[in-house]
């Protein structure tokens, strides 16, 4: 419905959109104005009119014509930009995104409102599409534009409405484009995948195509064809007769109702990593997680989906599954089957009342508060009734060889089974007419759909990576895999940097006229040095200590004064902000910020200067601080060393310079903070963390070595933990409510359950306590094995993993005794020290910038939302890069491995009944041995209370292995070939 | 919901710096009032009469040095999508009312009127964002037409902060997202007789927004006069035949 339109000046009108909306049952009329003008450009280059009636915005810019004056040409030589309907955004984003297609590309704003209505991050990353201009794509606001705007019909459905208003932007482009470009002719496509709507647009002498006839008039059309999804692509059906069925998901209002008079939950779905059949779910209501067994239960849900679960009648709880299942025999179309078929139909069947089911949740609220008694290991399972939300993203994986018929030989597409690199995903069917060429390479899909009569997920291909096992497929894959974004930096966003590029110099910081300048503080005659790593590039701090007169000591950290060139609101800070961190792998650096500034303006490099942001306390002779300041400055570094060398310098006691003296106070000074921090209960865990060498000609890894730490790892480590806990104090005392910290929850007590358990049964009198982060220190260092140095070690790796992982926050999501780091021990903490790799410590430098009144702190640094949106993000793109940078370490100790077969000290770390799985701390590795490897799978018994494996072994002999004892393994590598993955393949001797 | 799309529009339609549509009438109860008006700001509706110059019903009112200035707000229950029951003696409402109060005191001369009342009811009909300015502009109107002696015109304004980008005169919608500033400028000068602001602004964004707002209310300002003089005219041809 519409108002009379209303003319108020030249170019404007006002008119009104009334619309209905039902609220709690009501109906409500809703007027709003809607104003409608006509100075929206077309934005092509091309156009010899719109540059004139453009109007600036707040900052006085000018909007940018976009649409290139020489687009593309199809096939028959037709010039022309793109017109989509919102389906082909929906299913085609990829697509969309594609280098080689889909140049000159015009949104409307009712397509774009559609998609932003039916999904977020589709409509993020068409935003981010029109953003980066690299593949020109305009919004043009259609429902503004008093040439384009329609009103509703009666009887006009909406969808209708907006399929018109679509089409009618298509024709208003093609007649503009005809009146106002003399010279080139450019036509208008719109492509869309509904005939009705095609048929209708024709009508319309509109050039309507769908995606797979607008991509036959293209030259590289054939490439492309494979690439279409395959829920858009006709008259393609995976339906198949034969198959299991899966239930139907229950309706909206249903779940809403269920979630609200508690008999539904909602929780994110975590699949266990030993059997892809059983997965856990979190739910607020109940202290352990619900269980969830068997495939019809799981009922098509993908590894961290958000779920809606029920659950299941007291009779079908059960023990987590101890065996391990994993979808290994991929053959014909049908096989792994469930391990519990016979539950599935009883769960559907099973009529029960919603006054059951809650008497159901009381049920399960105490036998998973009560953790002792008889059912102590029985867990509430539950069933899955609804996904809120996919996680479903860009996936790799590989063909499975048997799925592609060896006799094909025509050109037409086949369906073919994808293995993913995700062990406790699912198979995914594809389409595609290159399976043969696909075989042994790493390729690239994505899901479209799961429906209820298929048992496997459909999706599509992307593209493929290259051959398994070669270096840059692997790695590629693996950054895919754990969501790293790896694209070189946008043209955008290196417009952000300085113009001056490697030449640029600390600018004259007495003669000049810039007031934040003349605020710096100038730090050049201090004797400042950095100590890092080995060839390391990208040198983000440095120190410097003096004798005072008084006796105390002055201590500076200096750290690089990265947002001196990354401004906030600029593209630059948008793409750091969504790096979150760089990513490290073994052969490779995906950085966080460009290259220039990382190894060159930012990085404290020696013998130049640079700016930087300063930390200077005054430490009596016991390492208290007496005073702290805050101050941006300009340093020049003397010398970088190498951990080694600057331990060898300290040791050497012939070099008596001002520097080394100047490192011996440090060094001096780090261990009193060291023993402070140990005193006060910080914990001193460890990881099974290994490093790769790697050749240096062939750049083939060739060792592997656990990594040692020298006392000046921890001299620097020390300084930056004092200045990351003074700077966290700072900025929380000036922005309480916004300070970026970092905080480190106390363990759980039923994380640690199952460690003690195992340690009373099998280490009788050892246990950890759990108190306090002191307590656990102690008991740590109480659990020694006489006979075995590494038992304590391998106990705290095993703690290691009992931890919550310490998360970044803004101080006004907790109160402040949550603020404590458990792990540290500090009441409260954040990240300063490393601005070039993490962008916490972006936020944190600006904020502090802030504090002490340097300059006026942006306001998505202030703004709790904002605030919320950041940390939410760091937090995700840390976790994922600490997986992709252990995955590939994994991947080249296992291309180390390939070479050098031994045998190897392990430790059992978890029994189960029909396999074993073995820690190698030589190469950092764990391994499952299955009981078929181990010996007769028909007389061994599995002892649960004693965590204990008795079975007769290949010859012969007796044997009982359990958690915590060495074992002789022969370590090799082997290809999976299902999966083209290389793991390490233990053998007990 | 997007409030400002990268390509520079509003929810609504608008760029940055455009104004609602902005209707006026005034002397529109002649027979009920000594002076009235009528003003549309957008979907904002709002009626004010005005009573007076007159004898104050209680003895307290009278002042012996000026006029005493009283405002009856009442907001229509039906003035919002849903419908609400709104009392007089709300802690907002109240508010409003003082704020009203205290602008009109500087800007009418009420030394000219000592021991007398002027009494001013507005009547919210329908709210869209920018209710105190809305209110604001009616009042002087209001005033104008019961010849009521003033210094110059309030024309108030409201503006707010989207990210960078200021936006002048904010509807319901965005106003309930962002934080919004109301001014009340008079005449053609930058002195302002009415700020408030709700909500936080940096103060290093302050000024852009001010600035905007200035603007806007000098516009409605210029609006207004057309309509005084309109209206003017008519009697005035009116007195002439």
């Amino acid at each position: 419905m519409i108002g009379n339109r209303k003319r108020l000046s030249s170019g404007l009108s006002v008119t009104s959109k009334v619309f209905v909306r039902s609220r709690n049952g009501g109906a409500q009329k809703i007027v709003r104005e809607h104003y409608l003008r006509d100075d929206i450009p077309c934005y092509s280059k091309a156009c010899k009119v719109c540059h004139d009636i453009i109007k600036t915005d707040a900052a006085g810019e000018l909007p940018r014509f976009i649409l290139s004056e020489n687009p593309s040409k199809t096939k028959s030589g037709l010039r022309h930009y793109i017109v989509v309907d919102t389906n082909i955004i929906l299913h085609a984003i990829d697509l969309l995104e594609n280098v080689s297609c889909f140049y000159d590309v015009i949104v409307p704003q009712t397509v774009l409102e559609e998609v932003k209505n039916r999904s977020f991050p589709i409509y993020q990353r068409l935003r981010g599409l029109v953003k980066s201009e690299d593949k020109r794509f305009i919004v043009f606001h259609n429902e503004y534009a008093e040439a384009t705007y329609i009103t509703r019909n009666k009887n006009e459905s909406i969808n209708d409405r907006n399929d018109r208003a679509i089409r009618k932007v298509a024709s208003w482009f093609g007649t503009h484009m005809k009146t106002n470009h003399s010279e080139n002719d450019i036509g208008i496509i719109f492509i869309c995948n509904d005939a009705d709507n095609r048929q209708k647009a024709r009508a319309e002498k509109i050039d309507a195509r769908s995606l797979v006839e607008y991509f036959d008039d293209l030259p590289n059309g054939e490439d492309l064809r494979d690439l279409i999804p395959s829920d858009i692509n006709s008259g393609v059906d995976f339906h198949n007769e034969n198959e299991a069925s899966f239930p139907e998901y229950y309706s909206n209002s249903r779940i809403m109702a269920g979630v609200k008079n508690g008999t539904l939950y909602q929780g994110m779905l975590n699949i266990s990593s030993y059997n892809f059949l059983q997965g856990t779910v979190q739910v607020p209501a109940f202290r352990k997680p619900l269980l969830i067994v068997g495939s019809q239960n799981l009922n098509r849900a993908f590894n961290s989906d958000s779920v809606i679960v029920e659950l299941l009648p007291k009779d079908k709880w059960r023990e987590p599954s101890t065996t391990i299942v994993e979808e290994s025999n991929i053959g014909s179309n049908d096989n792994a089957n469930d391990e519990d078929e016979e539950d599935v139909g009883s769960a559907g069947s099973g009529v029960v009342s919603d006054k059951e089911r809650i008497l159901l949740a009381q049920e399960a609220l105490k036998a998973t508060s009560s953790s002792a008694g008889v059912q102590k290991r029985l867990q509430p399972t539950a069933r899955v009734v609804g996904i809120m939300r996919r996680s479903w993203r860009y996936y790799v994986g590989q063909i499975a060889p048997s799925s592609v018929s060896s006799d094909d030989t025509g050109n037409a597409s086949k369906s073919c089974f994808v293995i993913l690199m995700d062990k406790v995903l699912p198979k995914i069917r594809i389409r595609t007419r290159k399976a043969k060429e696909f075989l042994g390479q790493r390729i690239v899909v994505v899901v479209d759909s799961w429906p209820a009569d298929s048992r496997y997920p459909n999706g599509h291909f992307v593209r493929t990576l290259g051959e398994i096992e070669s270096a840059e497929a692997e790695t590629e894959a693996l950054l895919l895999e754990h969501d790293v974004e790896y694209r070189p930096f946008s043209k955008n966003v290196l417009d952000c940097l300085p113009e001056e590029g490697d030449n640029w110099v600390v600018p004259d910081l007495v003669n000049t006229d810039d007031p934040k300048l003349k605020k710096r503080v100038d730090l050049r005659d201090k004797l400042v040095c950095s100590i890092d790593p080995p060839n390391c590039v990208d040198i983000d701090d440095a120190l410097h200590a003096k004798p005072l007169p008084n006796g105390n000591y002055e201590v500076g950290v200096h750290i690089a004064d990265v947002t001196h060139f990354v401004k906030p609101n600029t593209a630059l800070d948008q793409e750091g902000a969504s790096r979150g961190t760089s990513v490290y792998l073994v052969d490779k650096r995906i950085d966080m910020l460009p290259m220039l500034l990382g190894t060159n303006l930012c990085s404290l490099k020696p013998y130049v200067d640079r700016f930087a942001f300063s930390v200077i306390w005054e430490l009596d002779d016991n390492a208290n601080i007496v005073k702290v300041e805050y101050m941006k400055s300009v340093i020049k570094s003397r010398e970088a060393f190498s951990y080694e060398r600057a331990q060898t310098r300290i040791d050497d006691k012939s070099q008596t310079d001002e520097l080394t003296e100047s490192m011996r106070i440090l060094l001096k000074l780090s261990k009193k903070l060291k023993q402070q921090r140990l005193d006060a209960g910080a914990l001193n865990l460890a990881s099974p963390e290994v490093k790769v060498h790697m050749d240096s000609e062939t750049s083939d890894p060739n060792e592997v070595e656990i990594k040692k730490l020298l006392e000046t790892n921890s001299l620097v480590e020390e300084f930056m933990l004092l200045a990351n806990i003074s700077v966290a104090r700072k900025i929380y005392d000036s922005y309480p409510q916004t300070a970026m910290l970092r905080r480190h929850a106390p363990p759980p007590a039923t994380n640690f359950e199952q460690l003690n358990d195992m340690l009373s049964v099998r280490k009788p009198g050892l246990s950890i306590s759990l108190e306090s982060s002191r307590a656990l220190a102690d008991s740590l260092d109480r659990c020694e094995d006489p006979q075995d140095p590494y038992f304590n070690t391998l106990l705290r790796i095993m703690s290691t993993r009992c931890m919550m992982a310490a998360e970044y926050f803004s101080s006004g999501s907790y109160g402040y005794p949550e603020f404590r780091h458990y792990g540290l021990a500090v009441d409260i903490y954040t990240h300063f020290t490393s601005p070039i790799r993490r962008y916490c410590d972006v936020v944190a430098h600006r904020q502090l910038a802030g504090a002490i009144g340097y300059e006026n702190l942006d306001l998505s640094h202030r703004d709790k939302n904002k605030m919320e949106t950041i940390v939410k993000n760091i937090n995700r793109r840390h976790r994922s890069a600490q997986f992709a940078g252990r995955a590939s370490i994994e991947y080249y100790v296992g291309q180390v491995m390939k070479n050098n077969e031994a045998e190897h000290e392990g430790y059992v770390i978890k029994c189960f009944n029909n396999g074993i799985v073995v820690l190698v701390p030589k190469f950092g590795i764990e391994g499952l041995i299955k009981l078929e490897m181990l010996g007769d799978v028909n007389t061994a018994i599995y002892d649960e209370d004693k965590y204990e494996l008795k079975f007769t072994d290949l010859q012969g002999k007796e044997r009982r292995v359990a958690v915590f004892d060495k074992v002789n393994v022969d370590v090799k590598s082997v290809k999976d070939e299902v999966s083209g993955n290389r793991k390490a393949q233990l053998l007990l001797r | 919901m997007e409030l400002y799309s990268p390509e520079g529009l509003r929810i609504d339609g608008r760029r940055w710096n455009e104004i609602r549509n902005f209707e006026c009438r005034i002397n529109t109860h002649p027979n009920s009032s000594d002076g009235s008006s009528y003003i549309e700001q957008g979907n904002t509706k709002v009626i004010c009469v005005v009573q007076g110059p007159m004898e104050p019903a209680l003895r307290s009112q009278a002042n012996s040095n000026e006029a005493t200035l009283e405002v009856n707000l009442s907001v229509a229950n039906f003035s919002t999508t849903e419908r609400k029951k709104r009392s007089k003696s709300e802690k907002r409402m109240v508010q409003l009312k003082t704020t009203l109060e205290r602008t009109f005191q500087q800007s009418v001369m009420c030394n000219l009127y000592p021991r007398t009342l002027i009494r001013i009811d507005l009547h919210v009909l329908s709210q869209d964002g920018g209710m105190l300015a809305a209110c604001t502009n009616a009042m002087t109107l209001a005033l104008i037409d019961a010849g009521v002696s003033m210094y110059d015109y309030v024309a108030a304004m409201t503006a707010g902060l989207h990210d960078q980008t200021p936006l002048l005169d904010m509807n319901g919608l965005e106003e309930n997202d962002m934080s919004t500033l109301t001014i009340g400028v008079i005449g053609k000068s930058e002195k302002l007789s009415l700020l408030m602001l709700e909500d936080k602004i940096p103060l290093d964004r302050l000024e852009s927004v001010l600035a905007i707002a200035i603007a806007g209310s000098h516009k409605i300002r210029d609006l207004m006069d057309s309509e005084v003089r309109r209206h003017g005219n008519i009697r005035s041809s009116k007195l002439a035949s």
